[in-house]
């Protein structure tokens, strides 16, 4: 049902969005398929603890790995605020976009630190 | 031969809630459009249904409704080829004023929201603002909306947002209005078209293309407009 209401004005809000969830996709896109083909080669055995541990510590592949966090959360954020703001009608919409927040954010800062500050 | 219409009644000073009521009409002529089965019904039948229409071939936009699920305009609709019974609703998320006739307030009054004439500050030439036929051909594809709402009212998005949403009809004339030579208001048009609701609740579903009865495409306006402003952006 349409609701009626005062015309507000633009917010100038969304276009970050819009643009952040595209250039994260392109970011996943790239670097997603090389965590499922790891994954394949350890089950398959390909690759021994420490030849994993080893290339896992490399400076290469610690930033892409970043990159790929930082895309993943950023990505996962902006979908479900999308999400949350096209179903969620009531105060609860600010309420769940911000658990959403930080959620992801404390989600990249855990992960982000296993990278850069637990490594070899 | 008859064709068979099942039609959504409602008159909210009689009935409680809206029921479908069968109709049968005569085929009366070669290529008999939809709005010809209702007028016979409403001429020949019961005068209690009740419908808007006008120019009766697809210019003005008043008979805009939902046909067999989809939004469509009876004018043009030719009954062969649907499924019978015909079940013909008023166009979905409006609120009925009665049978199939809805109330396009809110609709026409985001459409005043994006100020859909040309806007120039520029001394006013002594004869008239001159566009060369490649600057008209911009407008292709966006001159011929007759914001008869069969997209609008067909958009998710708009029914879930559309107290904010804008909806495809008036985005599209939005940039209409962008991509017109003459207007000189890009600026400010973008400036109130930049918000997370207003534009950015259009997520491609495209239902709006499909509904469009003239065959326009509104996504690829609502696109156009998001790389406006990624443009002025960046």
């Amino acid at each position: 049902m349409v609701k009626y209401g005062k015309d507000l004005g633009a917010a100038h809000s969304g276009l970050s969005d819009w643009y952040l969830q595209r250039v994260s996709a392109v970011i996943l896109a790239l670097l997603l398929p090389w965590v499922f083909v790891l994954l394949w080669v350890l089950a398959l055995d390909g690759l021994s603890q420490q030849a994993l541990f080893a290339l896992l510590d490399s400076l290469a592949v610690r930033i892409a790995h970043t990159l790929l966090i930082l895309a993943l959360t950023i990505h996962a954020y902006i979908g479900l605020k999308v999400m949350i703001e096209d179903y969620v009608h009531t105060g609860m919409r600010v309420l769940l976009m911000g658990m959403v927040m930080v959620g992801m954010g404390l989600f990249a800062i855990w992960w982000l630190s296993l990278i850069w500050a637990w490594g070899g | 031969m008859t064709i068979q219409l099942n039609i959504y009644r409602f008159n909210p000073e009689n009935d409680s809630k809206p029921y479908m009521q069968y109709y049968e009409v005569a085929i009366s002529k070669k290529g008999m459009k939809l709005l010809d089965a209702l007028n016979d019904i409403k001429w020949n039948m019961d005068g209690t249904l009740t419908f808007r229409r006008s120019c009766g071939e697809g210019v003005c936009g008043s008979d805009g409704m939902n046909i067999n699920g989809v939004n469509g305009l009876a004018c043009i609709t030719p009954v062969e080829g649907l499924k019978q019974p015909i079940q013909l609703r008023p166009l979905p998320s409006m609120n009925v004023i009665r049978d199939l006739v809805v109330d396009t307030t809110h609709f026409f009054d985001q459409y005043r929201q994006i100020k859909p004439w040309l806007q120039a500050y520029t001394p006013t030439p002594e004869h008239e603002r001159l566009q060369s036929p490649e600057e008209r051909v911009e407008l292709d594809g966006a001159y011929e909306c007759i914001m008869c709402g069969c997209c609008t009212t067909s958009c998710p998005s708009w029914w879930w947002n559309g107290d904010r949403f804008m909806g495809p009809a008036v985005l599209l004339q939005a940039d209409r209005w962008l991509k017109d030579s003459r207007d000189e208001a890009a600026g400010e048009r973008l400036d109130q078209l930049e918000d997370a609701f207003k534009l950015y609740r259009c997520h491609q579903i495209m239902n709006c293309m499909e509904a469009c009865p003239k065959e326009l495409n509104p996504t690829q306006a609502i696109n156009h407009i998001k790389r406006m402003l990624l443009n002025r952006q960046s």
